[in-house]
């Protein structure tokens, strides 16, 4: 478990679009890995902006499928929320993963995608509303699923779902409640 | 005393400026018949023309991402179909082929075969329910009641092939539910024979239908640029010209053996988006009828005891058979720790899950990536500057499922 999920620098998947973003973003670049045919390339948040520009102005990542803010408090990571970019390069079929650790672990923010992907836009809304994290830049960050006034973070793992209290009915009787073999 | 000719005022900018009237917010929805489900749209109108459009979603928010992270893999497979019951089977396929990718496991032919075959039985269906409300949406009646003649023919079909009408939960972990009943191909035969007689009558109501043709030529268009970058798939994206499906481009499953084309339109309107929909049902029926014929002999289940539940006959002999039943619907099985992103060409487009597995039996977190909620956010795109009659066409033509939009 520690294997597949811990940052590994010195394992290089040998991806023509990780070492492009290898080589540009030096520092901001943290690790690579494949886990199942699929390559996700870790980066650091300061430099998420220059690195989808160059994914999608480069690579040709034209499209964006998602972004998922992950709470990693349960998971052997270094820090506890990510947010994960799932891309395509629909003339190579190809997918490509970007994550980028929060930070701050209390206030978890990144550089908002909207303008390079406007498909990042929403997604960005879903993450900040079930996970709570903040995308600087982003025009209008607001609740998009939880009802107005909600509180708390739903995709947390500290999140209590809560429970509802089983209720029993029984006849009352002279003789007080009855016993189970009644 | 001869009537004097009526007077035209002809309105003069220089002197008048431009006419302009007050703009109006417009909630369209939670509850309209044209937002199918529980969809509102915050619009700016300046008289009949779209200013602005902003779609509200979160009225069917159910919180099922999170209720699967509280159960094993085989407990969260039924809530997937519950968020597009219009398309349950390629809802289940996108979360067993996610945690097979995880397994590492790969299915027997026959099973892929008989997947495809009822996947592309489900495209039918969900296109079918699509036409039906478009065309209900646009003031075509007919075309709802021919639709629904062979959608129940369908639901009938899988009905008897997994005992339940919509939810149908029938792909697992592994496999499928259980083997199909005897006359099960004959059946889908004699469905696919006689459909496309069928496609023809709704192509005779439409297609050709100066009316139709007026609400929806031009109505409501998207450029294929506009479309990528709003995260647009499926049908949707192939009526701007966008040759991408996933079946073809990344074939999963048995996608690579059957020979069929990928509709494509060219201006990425309404009308673009259904004749897109038309031919993907016909080229459908080529798909499941080519799975028909060449359906592998052979065993239907991986070979995985930990994970495929055996066989209930062995269950009254077989110790071993008994405890791997009793641990797999208790405990669940292991998935190796790590994560993945499994992608597949539902009906309305790319419906992926994301699943992170930390090793236990039940997922660390899944993400669905839904079609119609990128499709949805590229609406405002679509209506501005439109009129709120074509509007309503568009919300149809995108086929919104809001139940995975919301999940």
């Amino acid at each position: 478990m520690e294997e597949e999920l811990s940052r590994k620098d010195g394992v290089d998947a040998a991806d023509p679009d990780a070492e492009a973003l290898r080589a540009k973003l030096g520092e901001g670049f943290v690790s690579v890995r494949a886990h199942r045919g699929q390559v996700t390339a870790e980066v650091s948040p300061s430099a998420l902006r220059e690195a989808a520009r160059l994914l999608l102005e480069v690579r040709g990542f034209s499209l964006l499928s998602h972004v998922s803010g992950v709470d990693c408090l349960e998971l052997p990571a270094p820090r506890r929320f990510k947010v994960v970019y799932d891309l395509l390069d629909l003339g190579r079929a190809k997918r490509f993963r970007l994550e980028v650790f929060c930070e701050d672990d209390l206030a978890p923010a990144v550089p908002s995608v909207g303008d390079i992907w406007p498909a990042a836009l929403a997604h960005e809304c879903e993450a900040y509303d079930m996970v709570g994290i903040r995308f600087e830049g982003h025009p209008a960050l607001e609740r998009i699923l939880t009802p107005e006034g909600f509180e708390g973070y739903p995709h947390r793992k500290d999140f209590d779902i809560g429970r509802e209290p089983v209720e029993f009915t029984f006849r009352e009787t002279p003789l007080g409640k009855p016993a189970a073999k009644d | 005393m001869a009537a004097e000719a009526p007077r035209i005022i002809e309105h003069d900018p220089d002197l008048l400026g431009p006419i302009r009237t007050e703009t109006m917010t417009l909630n369209m929805g939670p509850q309209h018949p044209s937002t199918h489900g529980v969809l509102r749209l915050e619009m700016e109108l300046e008289g009949e023309t779209v200013l602005s459009c902003k779609p509200v979603i979160g009225y069917l928010h159910t919180g099922i991402e999170k209720s699967m992270e509280g159960r094993t893999y085989n407990k969260a497979l039924p809530m997937t179909d519950r968020m597009d019951y219009l398309a349950p089977m390629s809802n289940n396929l996108g979360y067993v082929l996610a945690v097979e990718k995880l397994l590492g496991m790969e299915v027997p032919r026959r099973c892929q075969y008989l997947r495809v075959l009822l996947a592309e039985l489900t495209r039918i269906g969900s296109h079918l329910v699509w036409l039906g409300t478009h065309g209900l949406d646009i003031g075509a009646m007919t075309v709802f009641l021919y639709c629904f003649r062979e959608r129940e023919a369908l639901l009938k079909i899988f009905e008897k092939v997994s005992g339940v009408r919509m939810m149908t939960s029938y792909f697992r972990v592994g496999g499928v539910a259980r083997e199909p009943y005897p006359e099960f191909y004959g059946e889908c035969r004699a469905f696919l024979d006689q459909f496309p007689d069928r496609v023809d009558e709704y192509e005779e109501l439409l297609t050709e239908n100066p009316i139709y043709k007026r609400r929806s030529q031009g109505v409501c268009p998207i450029s294929a640029e506009k479309a990528l970058a709003y995260g647009v798939t499926g049908p949707l994206l192939r009526a701007c010209g966008v040759d991408y499906d996933i079946r073809k481009k990344e074939p999963y499953l048995a996608y690579g053996d059957f020979n069929f084309t990928v509709p494509l339109g060219e201006n990425g309107d309404v009308y673009d988006r259904y004749r897109v929909r038309i031919a993907e049902m016909r080229e459908s029926r080529k798909i499941a009828l080519q799975a028909l014929a060449g359906m592998p002999e052979g065993p239907l289940m991986a070979d995985d005891p930990k994970v495929v539940p055996p066989p209930k006959e062995q269950l009254s002999h077989d110790m071993e058979a008994l405890i791997h039943h009793f641990k797999i619907f208790t405990e669940g099985y292991d998935v190796p720790a790590g994560e993945v992103y499994q992608a597949i060409e539902s009906p309305r487009g790319e419906i992926g899950y994301y699943i992170i597995s930390d090793g236990s039996p039940s997922p660390y977190k899944v993400k669905v990536r839904a079609p119609s909620f990128a499709n949805l956010f590229a609406l405002s795109e679509m209506v501005v500057g439109s009129l709120l009659g074509d509007a309503v066409a568009a919300i149809g033509s995108i086929d919104i499922v809001l139940g995975e939009i919301d999940r």
